[in-house]
């Protein structure tokens, strides 16, 4: 293919105009010595080859009936989303720089902010970061930023990918991560939290759900925190808001977290986008672009980036982030999933996800050879350990071998979490499975997994 | 321009208004009217140590970032927390209600090296 | 005006409604039960639809304008390489699945990444780093850790006055203090200058070449031997990459490690400010510490391998953001070693012709040859309290959207103009047209028409002040 649209009769008007023979000319500055050879790359396709060519690669990856999360859900897409995120007005416009002439990612980027406010019972949202790994680090980075302290209490029970994200953050720095205990239900010890904090602790780190699934007790860990003059971190995630607790209502003062959920699709767990939400004091202090409402020279609402002095292309190193580009797009898509269930429907939509999740639980721990990791007592969303007798490579084999993917084998968390410096009294996740049930899992699909869990 | 004659000035665009041990520390009208319209401003917490020619206040407009320095060694003891609110104010009234911190210096020979007004006049 | 979605939400029934085929039945415990309201607005799925149609009409993109905005690469997004994107078989893959079912995935980021190997000449990538600048952080980390390893103690990097903004950033954010390079006015580096400021502590140099000003960096090689004769490394910013494909590859030049921003050079559309993705290239004695997974081939098999002991670990989930990683390689695909040549050959002779129109009228800091972008200084011919901003914004008013200006630092009122390859001789000579009315007749005659613009835009001019004195960030 060639992308180019200029006609030998152009070039030729056009290298006169320059005033050189041959557009070679043109990098003659360039050092005789360094000029490359030929590249050797194959290609110079159509777009039909391409598409044929694609499709024998694309049919080289299996799609497979999915009760696998672990960061990654297969939930279900609205049709506006697709319609939406695909105009071209959208996803072939640059960051908006020009806010007259942007006023369309504007307005949405500003809607996005609001329903994120909205959903988390914050005061302030960015525009959106990387992903929910990098948005937990930049909530450290913003936590650590305004006390001036240098330890972090962080819950072992987070993401094991997120850790290790923050971990290489903080490589060169001098900031002290201290991981709190998870008990035998599941859910941090309390107790933890208590033990470990001192007078330079910066911010208290729990993720709900949180990497089990479980449900946190947030309240309780926010008023432990608040008592020790500590920064609340919450890490959730927003579907699971329809029916547990906003950060908010639990004075928690940075929330963050991971947007796939709200209308990404899996592609391998990227791209995706991180959300941010903050109490007001802290707005000034956020990482990333920020929109706000105005209006124009004739009085109407118009909306700008905003909060500017903040960023890196006026602050440089002195800046509350590096982050530039970020992920605008999934963020609309983000925006225009929020906007379309109400709060009933949003809620309804949660509360699916619950009983379909329990549904699985109740049948899979019933079997012979399964039971709950943690007791049975545990609140948990789309997510839940299980405990098996059974030979957990072959489970994964043959649920494989029925085109689904099976729960993730939790045997190597523990080495996981072991070589990124936690302490290995950690509970033991040997023969211990993950099981992820969306909405999106149909009764005839879990009781599909279930009949074949039992033949094991 | 508007210099009063009773301050003293720093090449950075500070004035600095001496009372006893006490120093009160502004930016000048130049300064405000460089800077264009102030959105934002970041104060240190009292109590902070400071030493001459040091950043200790970010004065931000929409599309820029400045750092204000400390004229003299010494103690923040007051900051200006009426123009967190309303920054426009520094723009409005430099030497007046939008000043911005005072400091109690240690080291009186510091005040030798600021500018008097005929210098900064000069300088600008 | 277009309305809120609060102000649209009403008793209707909305957009999106769930069955479910298993009986719902929750009981939370009150001390984890949500009391506080959604607050989420009730639309209906035609609202909604008209609503964000009509929001996207207020947008100039790339699909209805001209996008001559420097640094950002703002060329055509071929529609295959969407619709290839948009397979099932690559966005309903979960990144845990066994690698042998995602064989698909790894041949294209395997193969992706031999082909920036080849157009970079640089010995090994990652594709984990999901925009530009966190490519720039990641290298840093690696500088930062290479250095470590050989038992050297270097905080410092030396930044040129001329780079982007997260040059300095992304070094700060991982430990490091700036040292700031002053360049020529076209700028460059001179060599001896840079020895000046070479100490034992400097770590590296972050250079993009071409640099900002859209010059070549004539003493490059120079350059590279007296960083390298200092024990330091050499970090080449790939956002100008454009310029110089199949033509200088920064692996020859002597850089050891290198970002490219695959949302610029490589096709792979902005979206509005994101998904990116900006890749790590490096020499082969920087690999060992190059993120987690890597992507091996393995017998008949890729895998993925997470057992490197000094890598500098993961810079988010997962394994980066695999759309975009695919658009740009069924992009490499449809060129081929030509094609990307002539991308650059197109590229910088678009951006020659607009200069050679506009040299003789306009001031050109950096002279009258350029790459692929160049900046206009036109601060001398303003009068009537004209600014460069006044300009942009009668762009807009004039059908295009506006190049990037007050950037490069360096240059007062600076232009920064990149056509990219793919606009037509007529495009670059009716916004040309445009340019020169504008600044040379406009701005004289009819200041108030700059002043007021725009005005054909959905809103006029922002008041941008009042937004951060008072900021308004959600609905109210």
């Amino acid at each position: 293919m060639n992308y180019t649209s200029q006609n030998q009769k152009d070039r030729k008007e056009m290298i006169e105009a320059i005033g050189v023979n041959d557009v070679s000319e043109l990098f003659d500055v360039i050092p005789k010595s360094l000029r490359a050879k030929d590249l050797n790359i194959a290609g110079g396709k159509t777009e039909q080859e391409l598409l044929n060519c694609f499709s024998d690669i694309a049919s080289k990856n299996k799609v497979l009936t999915s009760f696998r999360g672990a960061g990654v859900y297969d939930h279900f897409i609205p049709s506006l989303v697709s319609e939406v995120i695909g105009r071209s007005e959208f996803w072939t416009a640059y960051t908006p720089y020009q806010a007259e002439a942007s006023q369309g990612t504007l307005q949405t980027i500003f809607e996005y902010q609001s329903l994120i406010c909205a959903l988390t019972g914050l005061d302030t949202s960015n525009a959106s970061l990387y992903d929910g790994a990098t948005a937990v680090t930049e909530a450290t980075l913003l936590a650590l930023r305004v006390s001036r302290k240098n330890k972090i209490l962080i819950s072992s029970a987070l993401h094991p990918e997120y850790i290790q994200v923050l971990k290489t953050y903080l490589e060169n720095s001098k900031v002290k991560l201290v991981f709190l205990d998870v008990s035998r239900d599941g859910a941090v010890k309390k107790e933890s939290l208590d033990m470990n904090f001192d007078e330079n602790t910066a911010a208290v780190i729990i993720q709900s759900p949180n990497y089990f699934g479980v449900i946190e007790d947030m309240q309780a860990l926010s008023v432990i925190t608040k008592k020790k003059n500590s920064l609340f971190v919450a890490v959730v995630n927003p579907l699971s808001l329809g029916v547990f607790k906003a950060p908010g209502e639990y004075d928690a003062d940075i929330a963050v977290g991971e947007g796939q959920v709200l209308g990404s699709s899996m592609s391998m767990g990227g791209a995706t986008f991180g959300f941010m939400a903050v109490k007001k004091a802290l707005e000034w202090k956020m990482p990333g672009r920020i929109i706000g409402q105005t209006v124009d020279k004739r009085g109407n609402r118009g909306f700008v980036l905003t909060l500017q002095s903040r960023e890196q292309h006026i602050r440089r190193e002195k800046a509350t982030s590096n982050i530039c580009t970020n992920a605008s797009l999934n963020a609309l898509a983000g925006c225009v999933f929020l906007s379309g269930w109400g709060n009933c429907g949003f809620k309804k939509l949660a509360e699916i996800n619950i009983s379909k999740a329990r549904y699985a639980y109740n049948k899979i721990k019933s079997l012979k050879g399964f039971k709950s990791k943690f007791g049975g007592d545990e609140v948990f969303f789309n997510e839940f350990v299980i405990e098996t007798q059974k030979d957990v490579d072959r489970i994964n084999k043959v649920l494989l071998e029925n085109d689904i993917l099976g729960p993730l084998d939790l045997s190597a968390y523990h080495r996981t979490l072991v070589s990124l410096g936690l302490p290995e009294t950690q509970e033991n996740f040997k023969k211990c499975l993950l099981f992820c049930v969306t909405e999106q899992r149909n009764k005839c699909e879990i009781d599909k997994l279930v009949e074949i869990l039992s033949k094991i | 321009m508007n210099i009063p004659e009773d301050l003293k000035y720093t090449k950075t665009h500070e004035w600095v208004k001496i009372d006893g041990n006490k120093a009160k520390v502004g930016i000048t009208d130049f300064a405000q009217h460089e800077i264009t319209d102030i959105v934002h401003i970041e104060f240190p917490e009292i109590g902070k140590q400071v030493k001459k020619e040091q950043p200790v206040v970010v004065i931000e407009s929409v599309k820029s970032a400045f750092d204000i320095y400390a004229p003299l060694s010494g103690k923040i003891i007051n900051i200006n927390n009426d123009i967190l609110e309303s920054p426009e104010v520094v723009n409005r009234s430099p030497y007046g209600e939008g000043y911005l911190f005072t400091v109690e210096f240690y080291d009186e020979k510091e005040i030798e090296s600021l500018l008097s007004a005929d210098d900064y006049k000069k300088l600008i | 005006m277009e309305k809120l979605l609060n102000e649209l939400s009403t008793e209707c029934c909305p957009a999106y409604n769930l069955d479910s085929d298993i009986e719902i039945d929750v009981q939370v415990p009150e001390n984890l039960k949500r009391n506080l309201s959604l607050g989420l607005p009730n639309v209906a799925e035609s609202d909604l639809l008209r609503h964000f149609t009509n929001l996207s009409r207020k947008n100039y993109a790339l699909s209805t304008t001209f996008y001559p905005l420097g640094s950002c690469t703002m060329k055509y997004n071929p529609l295959v390489n969407e619709r290839i994107a948009k397979f099932d078989n690559f966005t309903k893959l979960h990144p845990y699945q066994d690698s042998k079912t995602i064989q698909g995935v790894l041949e294209i980021m395997y193969n992706l990444e031999k082909d920036l190997c080849e157009i970079s000449g640089m010995d090994c990538f990652s594709l984990q780093q999901a925009a530009g600048a966190h490519g720039e952080f990641a290298s840093l980390l690696i500088i930062a850790k290479y250095f470590k390893s050989i038992k050297q103690k270097r905080t410092k990097i030396i930044v040129p006055d001329s780079a982007h903004g997260t040059n300095p950033a992304s070094a700060a954010f991982a430990g490091f203090d700036i040292v700031p390079l002053k360049s020529e006015s076209d700028g460059s580096i001179v060599p001896e200058k840079l020895k000046e400021i070479l100490t034992p502590e400097t770590a590296a140099i972050m250079l993009t070449v071409p640099n900002t000003l859209g010059t070549f960096e004539k003493n490059i090689l120079e350059i590279s031997k007296i960083i390298h004769k200092n024990g330091s490394l050499l970090y080449y910013d790939g956002a100008n990459l454009n310029a110089v494909m199949g033509m200088v590859r920064p692996g020859d030049m002597g850089f050891d490690i290198m970002h490219i921003n695959l949302h610029k050079t490589f096709s792979t559309p902005h979206g509005g400010g994101g998904p990116g993705s900006g890749p790590v290239g490096v020499k082969a004695f920087l690999e060992p510490f190059l993120p987690v997974p890597k992507i091996e081939s393995k017998g008949n098999e890729f895998i993925l391998n997470y057992e490197k002991p000094e890598s500098i670990g993961k810079l988010k989930a997962f394994v980066g953001n695999f759309p975009v990683i695919l658009k740009a390689y069924v992009y490499i695909k449809s060129l081929g070693a030509k094609g990307l040549k002539n991308v650059s050959e197109q590229a910088v002779l678009n951006a020659n012709y607009m200069l050679a129109r506009l040299k003789d009228k306009i001031d050109v800091p950096a002279g009258c040859r350029c790459m692929h972008e160049f900046v206009l200084a036109p601060k001398a011919l303003f009068k009537n309290a004209v600014r460069t901003l006044d300009v942009a914004k009668r762009l807009l008013d004039c059908g295009y959207y506006a190049p990037t200006v007050y950037f490069p630092l360096i240059v007062e009122e600076a232009i920064m103009i990149e056509p990219t390859e793919t606009e037509s001789k007529e495009t670059l000579d009716t916004f040309v047209d445009a340019l020169i009315k504008i600044i040379l007749e406009e701005a004289s005659l009819e200041p108030q028409k700059l002043k007021d613009a725009p005005i054909s835009t959905a809103v006029g001019r922002l008041n941008e002040v009042e937004a951060a004195r008072n900021p308004i960030l959600k609905w109210k």
